[in-house]
């Protein structure tokens, strides 16, 4: 998929999205109505401080003890009935899916949300090999259908509007629907029942892994990861290596703190606990279980005491909504699976083979700490984000993207009716940039890894202003560390030591 | 049933390469693999919560309550009588033509099969019909008696049984979950306990918290009921034991 292919830095991507005035406005009313949700939702249970300090100190503890918890988990789960593969990277995660694949000889997979699937890639490799894969969150499936990524953990289609998402189900209902939701709900329902009760697989991602009882655990709210581990004869689960919790007791905090953090609600919809494939009696649930642990890249977090913590991540995407550099500019600015504050740490620290190109997400954030004021498992997000910093300019990524001519890019685009007048009076050869292939032919080269935005109009001056003030936070990142975030780090990891 | 030879190759392979994957983990946290139970500095939730607990009829009251904010629909009932012919009222007034329920003594004794003799009724058991998933899946209603509920979140909770099948509560429009009032708890943790109780002697494969109608934003922040599962839920709280 195109979604992911960095051919663009971070500051033509936030670029775009700034130009976006659709996605700049829902970005913003989505995040602030999740974020006044999560308020009174954490006020209504109280204590929110002691809640968060328990699922930060669980998350620790499991974590400080992953090889035991998860090994544990494995046990279980195949006590239940249930297969474990074991994938060190996503190259693995895919061949174990395609293998089976051919073992059920699957024509076709339905899907809930999963992020571990986006980093494997696996709806392209399913793809390739003749196997239809549909996606039935709402959100995902309008995504799907748009050939896009998720922009936001939780809400992926939050920068769609629903004349976009009208066009994209006309097309494949074959008739014109109107731009009116409970239409489109109604049809994205009927189209995805047929497909739960067509389709060979049903595959999953996973909240959380219970050691225990070997149980994995869906938080959902439309239903549809009930409908993929209820309805299809073979499951499929990507789990994260990290998942794991010991004990259902354990899974009371995390149940009290994710969807509280994530949407406001004081628990989803539906919260299912899945323990192994179907009893031997049960007429329905899944025949064969297999859940595929992944590791890609998150082991190498183990023992460092800058980054282990970004493992305790609940995915609850409260950092996304309180960080005013994605409320600015959205999720695809970030380039690859995740996004905001959590997405800045991950990147990079996920794809060390490719610090190249992914050191600089880590600079889309400004150090105002309100992600981790915000997270549920408090992780030091904007010390983490410091660190990548500091490793980028040590290993002197930093003046890599400056090679690479951003600087006069940054200079042409800060300025709306300069980088106007190049593109009208074709100056652009003239221009820095164009070395390096990216404005070629006018917006040309822009709209293949901006397919995400529906209408190339310029918004001057929302643009230039909005440019301007997230170019200011962009360009703290080569100033020196003010000595009290420094301070206080330095500490941190001191103390950080010392609990390991 | 034997595991097609793929699968058991696949088997074999992560039963080979487990001890590397965990002994790489162990490595990356700088000590030897840990087999023995660690101790928790803490496990489960704050003191605090623990101690709160409401009498039951706070509870009954909170977890309808709960229950109606979230979207759903909650009556009481003194007697099962009550609740059959409420049932009957529901289902005749909205002309429902196909019902499906589970298995259970209290649904017996309440005699609804009697009350909708006349509608298209399926029953979930141990030697159901083949198409059981499709009669879910085109039934209007849907039946259970909860195991569970819990009064903090309005949450209703069902296990899944070869009586008691995990599409009763999820594939037709309307869902009616019966609740006698004793399984109502103040908080999510009791369930917890009581699920880490079957730990031992084997859990059901399906253990679900629903709490309200299905529901989606996902389309320009505009909530939608009913995309997937059950877009109108009823819980009925029956006092009668
Ligand atoms: S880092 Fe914290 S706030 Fe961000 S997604 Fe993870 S748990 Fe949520």
């Amino acid at each position: 998929m195109s979604g992911f292919n960095p051919t663009s830095t971070l500051e033509e991507r936030a670029r775009v999205a700034l130009n976006d005035e659709f996605l700049r406005n829902a970005v913003k009313y989505t995040t602030e109505k999740l974020r006044t949700n999560k308020k009174s939702a954490t006020d209504e249970l109280g204590n929110w401080e002691d809640w968060r300090d328990r699922g930060r100190m669980i998350r620790l503890h499991t974590i400080a003890h992953l090889d035991y918890y998860l090994s544990l988990f494995v046990e279980n789960v195949r006590k239940a009935g249930g297969y474990v593969h074991f994938a060190k990277d996503t190259k693995e995660a895919v061949d174990i899916t395609m293998k089976i694949m051919e073992a059920k000889k699957a024509k076709s997979v339905v899907k809930s949300k999963s992020m571990v699937s986006e980093e494997v890639h696996i709806n392209h490799a399913l793809e390739e090999n003749d196997i239809e894969v549909v996606e039935t969150d709402l959100g995902e499936y309008i995504i799907q259908l748009a050939g896009e990524t998720p922009s936001h953990i939780i809400i992926p289609a939050i920068h769609k509007n629903k004349q976009q998402v009208a066009d994209l189900f006309s097309a494949e209902a074959g008739e014109t629907l109107p731009p009116v939701t409970k239409t489109l709900a109604g049809f994205a329902r009927s189209k995805l029942r047929e497909k739960f009760l067509e389709a060979d697989i049903g595959m999953t991602g996973c909240n959380f892994a219970i050691a225990e009882s070997g149980s994995m655990v869906l938080f959902s709210n439309e239903g549809n990861a009930r409908m993929v581990s209820t309805v299809p004869k073979t499951q499929i689960t990507f789990m994260g290596m990290e998942r794991i919790i010991p004990s259902f007791e354990d899974l009371e905090v995390m149940a009290s703190l994710l969807p509280r953090a994530a949407t406001g609600q004081k628990l989803t919809v539906y919260m299912s606990a899945i323990n192994g494939p179907k009893r031997s009696e049960d007429s329905d649930g899944p025949e064969e279980m297999h859940i595929i642990i992944l590791d890609n890249g998150r082991s190498q977090q183990l023992g460092d005491p800058e980054f282990q913590e970004v493992l305790n991540c609940i995915r609850c995407g409260a950092c996304l909504n309180a960080c005013p550099v994605y409320r600015h500019v959205g999720g695809h600015t970030y380039g690859w699976v995740y996004s905001g504050p959590i997405g800045a740490v991950l990147t990079p620290v996920l794809n060390l083979d490719n610090r190249e190109q992914w050191g600089e997400v880590a600079n889309a954030s400004t150090l105002c700490g309100a992600c981790h004021e915000a997270c549920p498992v408090k992780i030091p997000l904007h010390d983490m984000l410091v660190y990548i910093r500091r490793r980028n300019v040590e290993e002197g990524i930093v003046k890599k993207a400056e090679q690479l001519g951003m600087k006069g890019f940054q200079i042409v685009a800060s300025n709306h009716r300069l980088f106007r007048s190049v593109l009208r009076f074709g100056k652009v050869a003239q221009l820095p940039l164009v070395k390096n292939g990216m404005i070629s032919s006018k917006l040309g080269p822009l709209k293949a890894w901006n397919s995400f935005r529906h209408a190339p109009a310029l918004a001057p001056q929302s643009f230039r202003d909005s440019w301007s003030e997230l170019d200011q936070e962009l360009k703290q990142t080569k100033n020196e560390l003010p000595a009290d975030i420094k301070q206080r780090m330095e500490e941190i990891v001191a103390k950080r030591g010392k609990q390991r | 049933m034997k595991p097609h030879p793929l699968i058991e190759q696949l088997d074999k392979q992560a039963r080979e390469k487990e001890g590397v994957f965990f002994a790489h983990i162990a490595n990356r946290l700088g000590r030897d693999r840990i087999t023995e139970k660690p101790v928790q500095p803490v496990r489960g939730v704050p003191d605090f919560w623990r101690e709160y607990n409401l009498g039951e009829q706070e509870r009954i009251e909170l977890f309808m309550r709960n229950w109606e904010s979230l979207g759903g629909t909650a009556k009481r009932f003194a007697t099962k009588e009550e609740i059959a012919a409420f049932i009957d009222e529901l289902a005749h007034g909205m002309s429902a033509k196909q019902i499906i329920r589970a298995k259970h003594g209290l649904l017996e004794e309440m005699k609804v099969d009697e009350k909708l003799s006349d509608l298209d009724m399926t029953i979930w058991e141990k030697d159901s019909p083949a198409d059981l998933l499709a009669k879910a899946a085109g039934a209007d209603i849907g039946i259970t008696v909860v195991d569970f509920a819990v009064a903090h979140t309005g949450s209703v909770v069902v296990t899944s049984s070869p009586e008691k099948g995990r599409s009763l509560s999820l594939l037709p429009t309307i869902f009616i979950a019966i609740v006698p009032a004793g399984v109502i708890k103040t908080k999510m943790g009791e369930v917890m306990r009581e699920v880490t109780k079957w730990n031992q002697n084997g859990m059901p494969a399906g253990i679900h918290f629903i709490s309200g109608p299905s529901r989606s934003a996902d389309i320009e922040n505009d909530l939608t009921i009913g995309v997937h599962g059950p877009g109108i839920v009823y819980a009925l709280v029956l006092d009668e034991k």
